[in-house]
């Protein structure tokens, strides 16, 4: 056996990806791990990826960019102590919204009936602001409620407006309306940076 | 008349692992040394695979060398050929016991410290461009953002998030390797 300094038969990504997150086992299992206590080539993809996991980890902590979670995500948000606040808008509805200093996420539960959708799609609009539509969100049609974080820096840039969000099951060639939600945004004057 | 010429030695650092194996039994400091700065990393990753916490990867690799290397001036291993397979048969024995004090730490590091733990996570790799990754990340696909970051923020495996996304596990494997080998590509686009 020679020193590997290059791989000759690498670890695809999948392969590693699946390592990292627990979904290998058996004589997969036992493969990568051997694999990787001989090869510093593959191990350096996946240093390479778990940077990318540090940097995610991170960006999500500070509610860096806009994404629909799940309960685990706030679990994991309440384990480490963020303030997050929340807002839960049931079909229809309307919510005075704001956010402070304090606050480290916010969360929006968007209620509905979900049953029967294979396709989600959400259309935000800020006042008469052009309309920008979300394609293809991941819903459970069990679940009750569409939960978004939202991005907290465009957030925090947001002058007092009235957001409206409608969520749209995309059925045949047409869209059906699930719900329609309203937010009557106060800019907070403490705004973080 | 004819002179047998010994072969030169090969250095430690262009031996293969079990070359280095061979000649630590043999007393030799340098293949040790070159021996223990390959496997050091090697065998921290694998505790950062399963303690998912640096302290106790760091924990992890003296204990597993340790063993390693004592075994190996004691002639305890038997196939210098069949080295990583031993040295993972010792992390999976080590690892069983650091876990269990892992936990309690992960969780105060967790609550207190989470600014600081990231970064010991890949003391070795090369400083990350968060702005660039932010941009990254809005440019998959919304049920790939998700899926990633269920899957690195919460630490969820796959069957998890397909449970809470209405997914298939498989179908969370295939958007998770898809949102995570177009995000590779996207930050070495600007590496």
């Amino acid at each position: 056996m020679t020193r590997v300094t290059s791989c000759s038969d690498p670890l695809d990504l999948a392969t590693l990806v699946d390592y990292w997150f627990g979904d290998l086992d058996g004589p997969d299992l036992d493969r990568v791990e051997e694999h990787l206590l001989e090869c510093d080539a593959c191990g350096s993809v996946l240093r390479s990826l778990m940077a990318t996991g540090d940097g995610v980890r991170r960006l999500a902590r500070a509610g860096a960019f806009g994404v629909v979670v799940s309960p685990s995500f706030l679990q994991t948000a309440s384990r480490q102590g963020l303030r997050v606040r929340e807002y839960r808008v049931p079909a229809g509805g309307r919510v005075d919204c704001t956010l402070t200093a304090d606050d480290d996420l916010l969360v929006s539960y968007l209620e509905g009936d979900f049953r029967g959708v294979s396709r989600l799609d959400l259309v935000v609009q800020v006042e008469d602001g052009p309309e920008h539509r979300v394609f293809d969100l991941p819903i459970s049609p069990s679940s009750p409620e569409l939960i978004v974080a939202q991005a907290m820096p465009a957030l925090r840039a947001l002058p007092s407006a009235t957001m409206r969000m409608r969520l749209l099951a995309r059925e045949g060639e047409g869209d059906r309306l699930v719900g329609e939600y309203t937010f009557a945004h106060t800019a907070s004057a403490t705004g973080r940076e | 008349m004819l002179v047998a010429v010994a072969a030169e030695p090969e250095s430690a650092t262009e031996a293969s692992d079990a070359e280095l194996a061979g000649r630590v039994r043999g007393g030799d400091r340098a293949a040790e040394a070159e021996l223990f700065r390959r496997l050091a990393p090697r065998v921290r990753l694998y505790g950062l695979r399963h303690l998912r916490d640096p302290a106790a990867a760091d924990d992890l690799v003296q204990d597993v060398l340790l063993m390693t290397f004592d075994s190996l001036r004691a002639g305890k291993v038997r196939e210098d050929e069949r080295l990583a397979s031993y040295v993972l048969g010792t992390c999976r024995r080590m690892a069983i016991g650091l876990a269990r004090s892992t936990t309690r730490r992960q969780r105060l590091l967790e609550r207190f410290g989470p600014e600081l733990a990231p970064a010991a996570w890949t003391f070795d790799s090369p400083s990350l461009d968060l702005d660039r990754l932010v941009s990254c990340l809005e440019r998959l696909a919304e049920r790939e953002r998700s899926v990633v970051v269920l899957s690195f923020y919460a630490d969820r495996g796959a069957a998890e998030i397909a449970s809470e996304l209405g997914l298939s596990p498989a179908n969370v494997r295939v958007v998770r390797h898809r949102a995570l080998a177009r995000l590779r590509g996207c930050m070495e686009a600007r590496a």
